[in-house]
């Protein structure tokens, strides 16, 4: 089986969570970190469905963390990636990165 | 504070067990933040939106995963869904059935016009927003007295402590409103209502002027020279659009002020006002004492109203320690503006429920979309049964019936989609011209109130319509799928299939019910305006002018003293002096005065007659009109006295118990006997149902009908008065030549005697009445509408059922026909259950007729009247025979051959 391919939104999710870490990546935190790094309104329900599938795809694992009372004593989801889903992001950043080539000074060069 | 209990409580329902804590933790997570980001009504919105976002998520999750086990299970899934192609068909059904698209389609747009002009309506009234820059952050002080019960408004000194010490409330101001004679130029003086406001109030407002500026600090010093600030809509009409007009003066009362600023047009801060002037602090202020005010302020950046609360509270305390003979009852707080301004003076706490129940009059209009949505509930289900063959077949064929449902709802909510389109575009009309009507005939609505739809609304209508598609969809599709199976074997052996029911019969019933009663209510309306409008007087009421006369009581302090008794002396002098210099002009020749005015609506009074009173109409007694006049007011008006005699001075002596009545008097109460001679008294009042009795008084005389207008008839009674025993009063003068040119000049004559005396409503007698009219047909128009709207849902009901009664039957009667039974029985036969569905509709109706007659309008059905509900309950049986004729006579041209092979 090849390396997984993501959607734009899925990558933006894996990102998200790779950068918070697998103690704060959770769908709350995802999302704000989804809108303030590109300035998108982003719906939690989206991030919640794009967890749910990626887990299906075995890209990330999820587990329950402690109560927290802003919560309303109730646990986060916490998000960790797997080493398909690291790989994953990997193969895609790498097309992306591909795919501009020698576009870096038309649409701005990707690091 | 958590977050919303239904939002959590959907969520847990669709979540499955392990995800439950994720999902709910993040929506208590987010709100709690939104809380203190955003406010309440804020977060729990967001919430509500959010956890809906959630609950879609989820089902479709569920969903997904379903069909992946039914794939892996190899089993193959009916779907219950709503696709496009459903709505297609919706669409095509639209063109299909034009008689079904139009009447329902109408009758729908109607009702969400209605609902949610009446939503946007008290939503503006229980959740009001300021269209200024923060207006959310406007503020309204108040100060509940909890001995007395009431809001107390004697709180100038208490304002001017606060001022200095409250530091979460900037732009801490007052107002209040006065009526004033606005005076331009040429003497001639127009009420205005008048802020007499603090310079605060512009600069909370954070609106530039559109012509100089605004009050300042400096213009509320004492000594300073007096300026007034005045509005879009003055500057325009009064001042004619002047670009020049910053430095002219103006007098208020007779007082000249400079004009400093205009403000832009809808300005109307801190109510509906269109002048404002600096508000006059005295020089020492006691506790309560002074004025009454209402006082404004602006949230500081940070602070809450909870925050402002718990400070004001303290400063409260603070007062009720160092004057607790003054302040310990006193509990002031900080209230939304706008709530603080629309009479929340009842209760001590403006309580949340207060704007729901407000908001709970809409259930009524819900009601109403419920009725008319069954209505087209019964046309969709005739409509439906003459798909019987095809929704049978497609069950057979695989169709579930959640799917079958699923496309009547989508049917459905593609005629309630248009007609909602319709309906709020009628809406947005609607309400400006509401607005505008209240506004010219009523009250001015204050500043906030905007005749645009706002989101909420749209989202209302949007419920609106899935609720009303839910009704006249899925309620005819529940009845027209019950026992798909059974009615396979009955369609294809050729028997029976459905039939109205219990459910149906009762919609019928009703609507005929309700078809019958509303045309009457508007003819009760309509009845009673021709009968105000068409009224003769016998004398020439277009020659005459006539004006309200009010004068400041605060403004009239003769020798210090301030009761009601020396305001009314000072007005009575007025009031001489004023009827003396109108007597020396050259065009009146007579003038005279009353509390009210022939034609216009009187207050009843229940009365008692010593003896020999003919039997009142009901339990409830005589109710008459009764007006107090001058003396000579009846030789003013040129108006015969028929019996007795008319008033003279000596009826002004006190103990002398006199009045004059009027020929409907004689008539209705005293059964046409002699009236002369005999006593009457009041034992109640319209306002107090619990007076004692009054003394008696000696009826001297009798004069023709001049219109006292009460609601319950046009008997009257009149008692001689001086000038102005009452306030205020009306004047009526008779001018040769044309009476309305004279009308600058009575302005002017006015304002020479007292500039702050007003004249309202200047016009000639004959346009007294034109502000009830006026209201009486806003009522008659809006009646009409609705009866309109009952009347062609009714009928397009009514036609439906009979076409579908008939059509069910064309096998039986073709098989009776070719048996040899007589047609003529046949068609009774058929006839028999609309018939007297549509019977039983009217006697109910009829009965509710009368019944409204009776209690609302304190009468009883004319011979003629009878006539014409009896005429018009058999039109509704003529549309209803119409209906059947057709079908009918089809029925009976069937051979019994053809009618054996039709579907039953």
């Amino acid at each position: 089986m090849g390396t997984e391919s993501l959607a734009e939104f899925e990558l933006l999710v894996m990102l998200a969570a790779l950068r918070l870490g697998r103690d704060e990546a959770y769908t709350v935190s995802i999302a704000e970190d989804i809108r303030r790094r590109t300035g998108r309104s982003v719906r939690r329900a989206n991030v919640f469905t794009t967890l749910q599938r990626l887990e299906t795809k075995g890209l990330v694992s999820t587990r329950l963390g402690e109560a927290r009372p802003e919560r309303g004593g109730r646990p986060r989801r916490l998000v960790a990636l797997k080493p398909a889903g690291l790989a994953a992001v990997r193969a895609t950043t790498e097309a992306i990165r591909a795919m501009v080539g020698d576009l870096g000074d038309v649409v701005g060069e990707i690091s | 504070m958590s977050a919303p209990r239904c939002a959590v409580g959907l969520l847990k329902r669709l979540a499955s067990p392990d995800l439950t804590d994720e999902v709910v933790g993040d929506l208590e997570e987010v709100h709690r933040a939104r809380l203190r980001r955003h406010g309440r009504v804020a977060a729990w919105c967001l919430t509500w939106l959010e956890a809906l976002d959630m609950a879609i998520a989820l089902v479709r999750a569920r969903r997904r995963e379903q069909a992946g086990e039914g794939e892996r299970g190899g089993r193959s899934r009916r779907t219950v869904g709503v696709s496009w192609l459903d709505f297609k068909l919706g669409f095509r059904m639209l063109v299909r059935y034009p008689g079904l698209t139009v009447v329902g389609g109408l009758a729908i747009a109607f009702a969400i016009w209605v609902g949610a002009g009446t939503f946007e309506f008290v939503t503006q009234l229980a959740f009001p927003k300021l269209p200024l820059p923060d207006g959310d952050r406007i503020v309204g002080v108040r100060v509940w007295d909890a001995s007395a019960g009431r809001v107390e408004p004697r709180v100038l000194h208490d304002f001017l402590v606060w001022r200095e010490d409250l530091s979460m409330v900037r732009d801490l101001g007052v107002f209040r409103t006065r009526s004033r004679n606005l005076i331009v130029g040429d003497g001639r003086g127009e009420p205005v209502d008048v802020a007499e406001i603090s310079a605060a109030a512009f600069r909370l407002a954070r609106v530039a002027p559109l012509l100089g500026r605004t009050l300042v600090d400096e213009d509320e010093r004492p000594g300073a020279s007096p300026v007034v600030v005045i509005g879009y809509d003055v500057w325009r009409t009064r001042l004619g659009g002047d670009s020049a007009v910053v430095g002219r003066t103006v007098r208020l009362d007779g007082v000249p002020r400079t004009v400093v600023g205009v403000m832009p047009e809808r300005y109307g801060f801190p109510i509906a006002h269109e002048v404002w002037v600096p508000f006059p602090l005295p020089p020492d202020v006691v506790a309560l004492d002074g004025p009454a005010i209402r006082i404004f302020g602006r949230l500081e950046s940070g602070a809450t109203l909870e925050r402002a609360q718990a400070e004001l509270g303290r400063l409260g305390r603070r007062a009720a320690e160092d004057s607790p003979e003054t302040h310990t009852h006193l509990r002031p707080q900080v209230v939304p503006y706008a709530g603080s301004i629309l009479n929340l003076t009842f209760s001590e706490d403006v309580p949340a429920w207060f704007s729901w129940q407000i908001m709970s009059s809409n259930l009524l209009l819900v009601m109403l979309l419920v009725l008319i949505c069954a209505n087209v509930a019964l046309l969709i289900f005739a409509r439906a049964a003459t798909r019987e063959s095809e929704i049978v077949v497609r069950n057979a064929l695989g169709a579930s019936r959640g799917r079958i449902i699923a496309q009547l709802f989508a049917e459905a909510l593609v005629l309630g989609g248009l007609a909602a389109t319709l309906g709020l575009v009628a809406t947005g009309l609607g309400l400006r011209w509401a607005y505008g009507v209240v506004e010219a005939e009523f009250i001015e609505l204050p500043f906030w109130f905007q005749p645009s739809l706002s989101p909420a609304t749209l989202v209302y209508a949007v419920a609106l319509t899935l609720f009303g598609a839910v009704v006249a969809g899925v309620l005819p599709a529940l009845k027209v799928t019950r026992g798909l199976a059974a009615r396979l074997k009955q369609t294809t052996a050729g028997g029976g299939g459905l039939h109205f029911g219990g459910l149906w019969t009762a919609v019928i019933v009703t609507q005929v019910a309700v078809t019958v009663t509303f045309p009457a209510v508007a003819f009760f309306v309509r009845q009673d305006r021709e009968q105000i409008r068409t009224q003769e007087l016998g004398f020439g009421v277009e020659r005459y002018l006539t004006a309200r006369l009010e004068l400041d009581r605060e403004s009239v302090r003769s020798g210090g003293d301030t009761t009601r008794a020396a305001f009314l002396e000072y007005y009575g002098a007025t009031t001489r002096t004023l009827e003396r210099r109108l007597e020396a002009e050259p065009n009146v020749t007579a003038v005279t005065f009353a509390d009210r005015l022939p034609r216009m609506y009187h207050a009843w009074n229940q009365i008692e007659v010593l003896e020999g009173a003919a039997p009142p109409p009901d339990a409830r007694g005589h109710r008459v009109g009764s007006a107090s006049v001058d003396i000579d007011y009846f030789d003013v008006l040129a108006t015969k006295v028929l019996a007795g005699r008319a008033f003279h001075s000596g009826d002004l002596q006190s103990g002398a118990r006199v009045a004059i009545v009027n020929q409907p008097f004689v008539e209705r109460v005293l059964g046409g006997a002699n009236a002369i001679g005999r006593h009457v008294r009041y034992v109640a009042t319209e306002a107090s149902r619990e007076w004692s009795p009054g003394p008696w008084h000696e009826i001297v005389g009798v004069v023709p009908d001049l219109g006292t207008n009460t609601g319950y008839g046009r008997a009257g009674i009149y008692h001689p008065a001086e000038h102005a025993r009452s306030h205020p009063v009306y004047i009526a003068m008779h001018v040769r030549g044309d009476a309305t040119a004279f009308g600058p000049r009575l302005r002017a004559v006015a304002a020479s005697v007292d500039p702050s005396l007003r004249l309202h409503d200047v016009m000639t007698l004959d346009r007294v009445i034109d502000d009830e009219l006026r209201f009486y047909g806003f009522w008659l128009r809006l009646s009409v509408v609705v009866s309109c709207v009952a009347l062609l849902l009714s009928l397009a009901g009514i036609y439906s059922v009979m076409s579908f009664t008939v059509a069910r039957r064309t096998r039986e009667i073709g098989i009776r026909v070719a048996l040899g039974a007589d047609p003529r029985r046949v068609v009774l036969a058929i006839f028999r259950r609309p018939l007297a569905q549509v019977t039983l509709g009217i006697v109910i109706g009829a009965g509710l007729t009368a019944g409204l007659a009776s209690l609302t309008y304190g009468r009883v059905l004319t011979a003629r009247q009878t006539a014409a509900v009896i005429a018009y309950a058999g039109l509704m049986l003529g549309v209803c025979l119409l209906a059947c004729l057709v079908p009918t006579r089809r029925a009976l041209a069937v051979e019994p051959t053809e009618a054996m092979r039709i579907e039953g």
